[in-house]
């Protein structure tokens, strides 16, 4: 039997970023050699959703949507779009295994607790793990608020509270939503990309990777989907899903 | 018609596909080249170098559909061996020859843009309301700066490096989105800025966004709507 695993990413019209870090985790798993064939298909870029599974001799393919967000696209657009009918479903002769978002694993905390260290954070600093959110879609924030309970529960940071851009508790009120003299901003985002590159720092008027405010430090680390051990934590999401049966 | 390309491949013969051509190399080696343009420099046949390559045109600007013309020049690959020349070209044109086998074989799956249209929801739900003219014309202008041919829209591949496209692309809901929202509030062609991105079909400097415009004012009154 043949054992295939797709990644599938958001992709984006307009910023080459966006697909970058599904590009690098699947020529990470790639490399490792697990599976016989390892494929990448995104929602605005090529391959296509709708054809992600042409030309695959596969017969047994897990899906991995590399998504933070649990909602319309993982639950929606992308099983519409592969012609899934649940986490295990037959498509053209196939089995195919759908994960859900890599936003939602348990060991995604890991790299958010990774991000945080990279960028200075000791046991005295306040952890503030940012989201997008946006009040149109209530299940936006679900995983950023399961991620952040996971992190404060192993209990390595005096501090962790969690901060949206598209809604409240907003990032700007970041420095009232903690104590701590040292503040690590760790976006939740899968890409460096428009957001975690441009309009957050923008928009929090960060000076580079600290910023003095009030006699505080602000640190700012890198996006979560940007950190090689994600491709660890989409390999144990899809060896979960192989032991389905 | 010449010799196909998957023939050509399998007969170690020089073959186009699309905007980029690729000789043998050696006993086994395959040489993979751009179009003209800018001093030869080669690129390592790894996916993120050729994605580099081959996804900001001469401008700069973000290319997010692989098969847009004007593809940057200059650039070559050398492939050490068939499986590498094939991941290099699926790299520059995915699903490209995965479709021309499909397609000579009599299997390629073709979906058409009704059926597209009308599987969108959310933000690419209003597409659906695009009129048949203006599906002709988003075909025309859309398709027309690209090098797969529309299998979907009823287009035949002619050309041994023609690229069949079997389903609407992402590029092209989008596109229709726009243009029925252009319908709706009378939109009228602005000036091209260079600086606009590919894709970028809010922004009135947008290229695709005036040629559509400008077509859609010089049809008949009657074909629009």
């Amino acid at each position: 039997m043949k054992r295939g695993l797709l990644l599938v990413g958001h992709g984006s019209h307009l910023n080459p970023n966006s697909s970058a870090p599904v590009y690098q985790h699947a020529e990470e798993i790639r490399r490792r050699g697990v599976f016989d064939d390892v494929r990448t298909a995104f929602w605005k870029e090529e391959p296509a959703l709708g054809r992600a599974f042409d030309g695959w001799d596969a017969d047994d393919i897990t899906v991995v949507p590399v998504f933070i967000a649990t909602g319309y696209f993982t639950e929606q657009v992308v099983p519409r779009e592969l012609g899934l009918s649940g986490p295990l479903s037959r498509v053209g002769g196939r089995t195919v295994r759908y994960t859900g978002a890599i936003g939602a694993h348990p060991r995604l905390a890991d790299v958010i607790e990774l991000r945080a260290r990279e960028a200075d954070a000791g046991p005295d600093a306040a952890l503030a793990i940012l989201g997008h959110g946006t009040p149109r879609n209530p299940n936006s924030e679900r995983n950023i608020y399961l991620q952040a309970e996971r992190v404060a529960a192993r209990g390595a940071f005096r501090e962790v509270t969690t901060v949206f851009l598209d809604q409240e508790p907003n990032m700007r009120d970041v420095l009232r939503y903690t104590r701590a003299e040292t503040v690590v901003i760790v976006p939740l985002f899968v890409a460096d990309g428009w957001h975690v590159d441009e309009t957050i720092p923008e928009e929090l008027d960060l000076e580079g990777p600290e910023t003095v405010r009030n006699g505080r430090r602000i640190r700012y680390a890198a996006a979560v989907g940007t950190h090689p051990s994600l491709a660890d934590v989409i390999l144990q999401a899809a060896e979960e899903a192989l032991a389905w049966g | 018609m010449g010799m196909s390309v998957l023939e050509a491949i399998a007969a170690r013969r020089p073959f186009r596909l699309g905007e980029v051509e690729a000789e043998p190399d050696g006993a086994e080696g395959w040489v993979v080249r751009g179009p003209d343009g800018g001093e030869p420099r080669q690129v390592e046949a790894e996916g993120s170098a050729i994605r580099a390559a081959v996804r900001f045109d001469a401008l700069g600007r973000y290319r997010p559909l692989s098969g847009a013309r004007g593809m940057p020049g200059g650039w070559f690959v050398r492939c050490r061996s068939r499986e590498e020349l094939e991941q290099v070209l699926e790299t520059v044109y995915p699903l490209a020859l995965v479709h021309i086998r499909q397609h000579s074989e009599g299997t390629l799956r073709v979906v058409g843009l009704d059926a597209v249209l009308r599987r969108q929801t959310g933000r690419y739900e209003v597409a659906a309301e695009l009129s048949e003219e203006g599906r002709r014309l988003a075909v025309a202008s859309v398709c027309g700066a690209c090098v797969r041919v529309p299998v979907w829209a009823g287009r035949l591949p002619k050309e041994p490096e023609s690229i069949p496209c079997p389903e609407p692309c992402s590029v092209f809901v989008s596109f229709c989105r726009e243009a029925a929202i252009w319908e709706r509030e009378g939109a009228v062609p602005g000036r091209d800025d260079p600086s606009v991105p590919f894709a970028d079909f809010e922004a009135e400097g947008n290229a695709l966004r005036n040629a559509y415009l400008r077509a859609r004012a010089a049809a008949p009154a009657g074909e629009q709507r």
